[in-house]
């Protein structure tokens, strides 16, 4: 393939690469991500488990929505002198040992 | 003479009868010499008696050698689907009666599911879009501290309620775009930004789970009353509960903690002895901030 006209020149040159360019054995994708592997017939097999599903839950008598009242002003300060904060794994697995330790 | 045109024609038209007449014997040879001479016309030489008429060679038309073709060659001359002009010629179904359409106006309503799916994506069922001074009339996005508090179901869905909020901004101002119905593109964005702050507050809060996760269990394989093999029970506390005493750890407790907003406090809760997990576990089940 070739440039139009306004890119001739060393302008086309500067540019990122594109799926259209270059010649054969040049390959770029398009974010999509890998769901299989190629087979040497030139063909492909789709490998259902890399492929992504979306589970939405059943929304009934949910009554929460994207939003919070205005008025309701943010808290701060929920782990204060704690420098580990919301990630301190003593904190999680005290948590655990009170609400899960025992089944 | 009275009437001379009718009873002298001309040497022409003569001759022309006997041209025909002379091939007309000439394709029939098989005819005996009797029938041969009696289909002989008058005029000629040796003709005998056949048709006297000479209006047939009359009425033809005088045809000009080389001549061009006059005829009209479109047989569809005139014929306009868009002007419903009809054909030029009559056709076998002309006579029969055609049904007509109905007129737009007649035309029975519509019946649509009011309980239908897709319903979902519009803000407002009676208009397309939502006002802007409507859409402008929402709340703040949810921060990460109050997410904290809420539990994986509780994420999952309003991951999903926000998605769906997002559809319908996103169906209002392609709608508004399309029909051209005026401004309201700002007041969506900003409806959207906020939906979208929401969207990465949970998806921060459940990184961070994982992230405390992981590091625990790094921490519990060198915790004596954890067990990770798999055989026996996981968890072995080393100081059995003392008895609950009535008043301590129900309701003094979970009064100061519902004030400080404090989800785990780390200072009581390191070593977890009675009366911690007792209000630790009073602390989780507090309810979560009101929209």
């Amino acid at each position: 393939m070739q440039p139009t006209r306004i890119l001739q020149g060393m302008r086309y040159r500067k540019m990122p690469l594109t799926t259209k360019d270059m010649n054969k054995g040049f390959y770029k994708g398009n974010r999509t991500g890998n769901v299989g592997r190629h087979t040497k017939y030139g063909g492909f097999t789709v490998e259902w488990a890399k492929v992504r599903t979306y589970v939405c839950p059943s929304l009934e008598g949910f009554t929460l929505t994207p939003f919070v009242n205005t008025e309701k002003k943010p808290v701060w300060g929920a782990f204060k002198g704690d420098t580990k904060g919301p990630r301190n794994p003593e904190t999680y697995l005290a948590r655990w040992k009170s609400e899960n330790g025992f089944d | 003479m009275a009437t001379p045109g009718a009873l002298r024609p001309s040497m022409g038209a003569a001759l022309q009868i006997c041209r025909a007449s002379s091939t007309r014997g000439i394709i029939a040879p098989t005819r005996t010499v009797t029938s041969r001479a009696a289909a002989r016309p008058a005029f000629c030489p040796s003709a005998q008696a056949a048709s006297l008429s000479t209006t047939p060679a009359l009425l033809r038309r005088h045809k000009y050698i080389g001549a061009r073709v006059t005829r009209d060659n479109n047989k569809k001359r005139g014929e306009s689907v868009l002007r419903r002009t009809g054909t030029r010629w009559r056709l076998s179904m002309s006579d029969e009666p055609l049904p007509q359409p109905v007129k737009p106006e007649e035309l029975p309503p519509i019946e649509t599911d009011p309980d239908h799916g897709l319903w979902q994506f519009f803000q407002n069922r009676n208009s397309i879009a939502n006002p802007p001074l409507k859409d402008a009339e929402h709340g703040r996005a949810w921060t990460v501290e109050e997410l904290r508090y809420k539990s994986w179901e509780d994420l999952h869905k309003l991951w999903w309620v926000c998605v769906k909020e997002q559809n319908r901004i996103a169906t209002a101002m392609w709608e508004r775009q399309n029909r051209q119905l005026g401004y309201g593109d700002a007041e969506s964005d900003t409806r959207r930004k906020t939906v979208k702050a929401t969207q990465k507050a949970i998806k921060h809060v459940l990184t961070e789970r994982f992230y405390a996760w992981e590091d625990a269990v790094e921490l519990a394989k060198s915790d004596p009353e954890i067990d990770l093999s798999g055989d026996g029970p996981a968890f072995t506390p080393k100081e059995y509960l003392e008895e609950e005493v009535p008043g301590l750890g129900s309701g003094e407790e979970v009064a100061r903690e519902e004030v400080k907003a404090n989800g785990s406090d780390v200072a009581t809760s390191s070593t977890p002895d009675s009366s911690t997990l007792l209000s630790a576990t009073s602390s989780e089940q507090k309810t979560a901030p009101t929209i």
